[in-house]
């Protein structure tokens, strides 16, 4: 699995950090600017959101890195939108975002087959 | 408080929270992150009211405090904003290659500048700065006798002195006592093979552990292993166990003879073991075996000075409290041995003991190649400068591009960086050869010399003073880089490669020209005080002259008279090789600074003062046999020479002109009487005085007296012929060994070389400085050239302007010249206050010149100036390639 990631160039991401994988997540969906993305993690039920500070780090690091990228265009402009960053996401993102699912994937049925989880549980 | 009132307030507070993070990133992320937080403190009032917002306020502090100080933390991420950090050395290498000859010639000029530097700093920290190669070498001391009533500071210890500071303790913790002799090496068995005159250090026995070094075979001396009635001990050195025994470990426990007395080698020293033992006025020297002394040192006799004085102080114990223990001791022997007449014993760190004499040389030596290395900071930085000034344009478009300054700078320092590396690992090659070639042109009795190698440290220090050269000289340009801007380059398009650097190029040449000055006098000092020690009247003729040592051992031949008898018959055979002019026998040959000393006195000599230590000076005296003046080409100056046949009932000397003139003036000495060690001598002849220690000044006084008188061993013979001296090596050892095969025949060289090996720490510093020199004028030269190209490339317009008005080119070229020859007189102003300190420093390596010695520094201002001419008339010349008619066409 690792070895077929490294072969795509991603393997050099991987694994991500917790606030990167909830960008990826959020972003997967369709654009969103910053805040959005904390309301996306508070819906999924998150016991961790990220903090503001890091999660705008971590949007300018991955920005630089190209998982990410400003977008074009903003979905339902409102007064204050014209100072947030929509941010999109970039296909090589999209590729470490599902390259870092199949290595969580592989942990859990790891984590199961030795026992730490109960077979059912999430 | 309304909803409002609290955002207001949120806002402040994240304001001053927004400070946590770096500019850079306020700048970017500082907006979408207050909105941000906008919304999540709008979300905290309608969820929690006042309360909630505070918890939130906290949790912005905590939040910002981590990643804003992570964000600072992290300068990967900042250069990278400041620009592609990543790519910059890619870059570098790109353009560099694009620029094949301006690399070479940048490796190439720092190659060689860091090469001298590195031999240099070789050198100096080889044998100036490490540590000798012993246990704790900073407690060990030489101690040295002071008869302060006569001319010697510097005198052997006696072995009752050693005894002395053996039982002193306090600071000190051991002394041994140091002879070096001369001996004929016979082994039987199968490493038979020619007699061999080694050098023997006859010691105590707690040499070896008072250095702390260990055999690599065998064992070295247990204590007591020494005196009278003790079996005779040998440990060898390596390279005699090397060459004469072919490394076999079998000659351990073998036996072997030393002046045909029996002695077991019980060890064999590692070949990294190189010990000198200092002397009273000679050079440290070093020997090939090692035995320990056959008497009790404590029973010697007081008055005779004859050893060395090794001391290891206590662990701890400072320089002041063992310099005070020996001087206590030696109040204590002078009140027991010399009734108090003044003896004082003193104690010098073995180390400064050793490089005193070398240290001048070297000091002025690193002096030469830290200039060298200004000289080539500043023509690296010319180059950088030159090179910026062509990239002017891509500088000033990336800038109005948007590009950082910050990347500008940082690319043209890492072109300095990358220069500067490849230019030191250059130099370390270059140094690795140049310390071969020192080590080869070194004076064999410079200390530690064998030292003297590139190894990794020094490697390291020439990278690094390569790189550090490198950026400090992209310094200037990558500073002047950040200063160009497109507009008022656009606007200064008329004026090709702009107007600002050139101030601050000139000025590069001035500080070169100076820098040069400085360097160039110093070499010219140097060559022309060894130029005249190469032209010294030493008092005796080197040319054609063969010499070399025979030892008659005691143990050969015990009768003095059969000493005399061979030495008599080894004459006779030299004397009948063809070619062979004179053949001269003497105990100390001039420049060797061997021969022996004793005070005189010349009762009823009109030049006695009635003052006891000018009346009965200390000199220095030898034997000889008869034909040894004209064999060393000594001129008589009164009186006659040794008669072959021996006088009866009379022991004749000959003194030497300084006596001579001291003691009788301009009367006649011949006849007179002269007193050494209590015997009388009668005056028969005056020589003229051959130096023994400095070839440029003389030294003690000396005289000579008659082999038949004092019987010496060992005789140094001098071959006078009008063949090539060398030539006649076989020859004279077959004739030796007709008359002995048992002896040996040592020291073979001409006087020539030996005279020469006494000049070659002048001969090397003299080398040194003068290419150092030489070099640093090739580089301005170099500079002043590109500096007068450049003006009139950049003039061209001007210049085209005044012909166009009627100016000549004649004229036009002196007008370039003018400004170029302006450069060359500041340089020369600003150098003069570097001639006067670099003056105070080489004070101590000139001879028979003085520092500041008018003529040489006109000569070299003069020749810097004509140099200087030329280099900025060659390039003004190009004046002449302008046509005014068709470069303003142009326009």
């Amino acid at each position: 699995m690792t070895g077929m990631d490294r072969e795509r160039g991603i393997g050099r991401f991987l694994p991500l950090r917790p606030v990167e994988f909830h960008i990826l997540l959020s972003l997967a969906a369709g654009e969103r600017h910053g805040y959005g993305i904390i309301q996306d993690a508070e819906a999924r039920g998150e016991a961790s959101v990220p903090d503001l500070g890091t999660l705008y780090r971590a949007l300018r690091r991955m920005e630089d890195q190209g998982l990410i990228g400003a977008a074009a265009r903003r979905e339902a402009p409102d007064a204050g939108d014209e100072r947030r960053n929509y941010y999109e996401i970039r296909p090589l993102g999209l590729r470490v975002a599902r390259g870092e699912a199949r290595r969580l994937a592989a942990l859990t049925r790891a984590a199961r087959l030795g026992g730490l989880l109960e077979e059912g549980s999430p | 408080m309304n909803e409002e009132r609290w955002l207001r307030a949120s806002d402040r507070w994240l304001g001053l929270l927004l400070w946590f993070y770096p500019a850079h990133f306020r700048e970017e992320m500082g907006e979408p992150l207050v909105e941000a937080y906008r919304d999540r403190f709008r979300a905290a009032i309608r969820r929690g009211g006042a309360f909630t917002l505070m918890m939130v306020w906290v949790r912005a502090f905590g939040d910002s405090l981590r990643n804003g100080l992570g964000e600072r933390a992290r300068p990967a991420i900042r250069w990278r904003r400041m620009g592609n950090w990543g790519r910059d050395p890619e870059l570098v290498v790109r353009r560099l290659r694009r620029a094949p000859m301006f690399v070479v010639a940048m490796i190439g000029t720092l190659g060689v500048g860091l090469g001298a530097f590195g031999v240099v700093y070789a050198a100096v920290h080889k044998v100036l700065l490490e540590p000798l190669p012993y246990e704790r070498p900073g407690d060990l001391h030489y101690v040295w006798r002071n008869y302060t009533w006569f001319d010697l500071d510097r005198g052997w210890i006696a072995g009752t002195d050693i005894a002395a500071l053996n039982e002193a303790g306090g600071p000190i913790e051991a002394v041994v006592g140091l002879q070096r002799n001369f001996a004929t090496l016979t082994s039987s068995g199968s490493a038979a093979a020619e007699p061999e005159e080694v050098a023997v250090m006859i010691s105590s026995a707690g040499l070896f552990d008072l250095l702390g070094v260990r055999p690599v075979l065998g064992r070295t001396f247990a204590p007591g292993e020494e005196g009278p009635d003790r079996e005779p001990l040998m440990v060898l050195g390596h390279e005699v166990w090397r060459s004469r025994f072919g490394a076999d470990p079998q000659v351990v426990g073998s036996e072997v003879r030393l002046n045909d007395q029996p002695y077991t080698v019980i060890g064999v020293m590692g070949p990294d073991f190189r010990f000198v033992r200092h002397s009273s006025l000679g050079r440290p020297q070093g020997a090939d075996v090692y035995t320990t002394v056959t008497v009790n040192l404590a029973e010697t006799d007081p008055g005779s000075g004859s050893y060395a004085g090794l001391l290891r102080a206590r662990p701890g114990s400072s320089p002041e409290a063992v310099a005070a223990a020996v001087a206590a001791v030696g109040a204590r022997v002078d009140e027991r041995d010399f009734d108090g007449r003044g003896v004082e014993l003193y104690r010098v760190g073995a180390m400064e003991d050793l490089v005193a004499p070398v240290r001048p040389a070297l000091l002025v030596l690193s002096l030469a190649g830290i200039f060298l290395v200004l000289v080539l900071a500043v023509n690296l930085a010319t180059l950088l400068l030159v090179r910026a000034t062509q990239r002017e344009r891509e500088f000033a478009i990336q800038r109005a591009l948007g590009a950082d300054r910050g990347a500008i700078v940082r690319a043209t320092l890492l072109e300095g960086l990358v220069l500067g590396l490849l230019g030191g690992v250059a130099g370390t090659l270059v140094a690795l050869w140049g310390t071969r070639a020192l080590v080869a042109l070194a004076p064999p009795d410079l200390p530690r010399r064998e030292a003297i190698a590139v190894d990794a440290s020094v490697a390291l220090v020439v990278i690094g003073v390569g790189a550090l050269l490198g950026l400090l000289a992209a310094a200037l340009p990558a500073i002047y880089a950040t200063g160009s801007n497109l507009g008022a380059l656009l606007k200064n398009a008329a004026v090709r490669g702009g107007g600002g650097h050139g101030r601050l190029r000139r000025s590069l040449v001035v500080v070169q020209v100076a820098l040069s000055l400085v360097l160039l006098t110093a070499g010219g000092l140097v060559v022309r005080s060894f130029a005249g020690l190469l032209q010294a009247q030493p008092g005796f003729d080197a040319a054609g002259v063969l010499t070399f040592r025979v030892p008659v051992p005691q143990s050969i031949y015990p009768e003095d008279g059969a000493v005399l008898a061979v030495h008599e018959r080894v004459h006779a055979e030299l004397a009948a090789i063809p070619g062979v002019h004179a053949v001269g026998a003497v105990s100390a040959l001039p420049m060797s600074a061997s021969m022996s000393q004793a005070p005189v006195r010349f009762p009823g000599a009109p030049g006695n003062t009635g003052d006891d230590s000018l009346d009965s000076p200390l000199i220095d005296w030898a034997v000889m046999r008869p034909g040894a003046f004209e064999a060393l080409g000594m001129r008589l100056l009164a009186g006659r020479a040794f008669e072959p046949a021996p006088p009866q009932g009379v022991q004749e000397v000959v003194i030497d002109d300084l006596l001579a003139s001291t003691f009788f003036g301009a009367g006649d000495p011949i006849g007179a009487t002269a007193l050494i060690v209590g015997e009388e001598w009668t005056v028969i002849g005056v020589v003229r005085h051959a130096r023994q220690y400095d070839l440029h000044q003389d030294g003690r006084p000396q005289v000579y007296v008659r082999h038949e008188d004092v019987t010496f061993g060992a005789l140094s013979y001098a071959i006078r012929t009008s063949r090539s001296p060398m030539s006649l090596v076989s020859e004279a050892r077959t004739a030796v060994w007709r008359v002995d095969p048992r002896l040996a025949v040592s020291n073979v060289r001409t006087l020539e070389d030996l005279v020469g090996e006494s000049l070659s720490q002048q001969r090397l510093s003299a080398t040194l400085i003068g290419a150092f020199s030489l070099g640093a004028l090739l580089l301005a030269t170099m500079g002043l050239f590109g500096v007068v190209a450049g003006t009139v490339d950049r003039r061209r317009q001007e210049l085209a302007v005044r012909l166009a008005l009627g100016a000549d080119h004649p004229q036009v070229i002196r007008l370039v010249l003018r400004e170029g020859l302006l450069l060359v007189l500041l340089g020369v102003l600003v150098g003069v206050p570097g001639i006067y300190l670099s003056g105070r420093a080489l004070a101590g390596v000139l001879v028979g010149i003085s520092p500041f010695d008018p003529q040489t520094l006109l000569a070299v201002a003069a020749g810097l100036t004509l140099v200087a001419a030329v280099a900025c008339y060659l390039p003004a010349r190009r004046v002449a390639s302008i046509e005014p008619a068709r470069l303003l066409r142009q326009e």
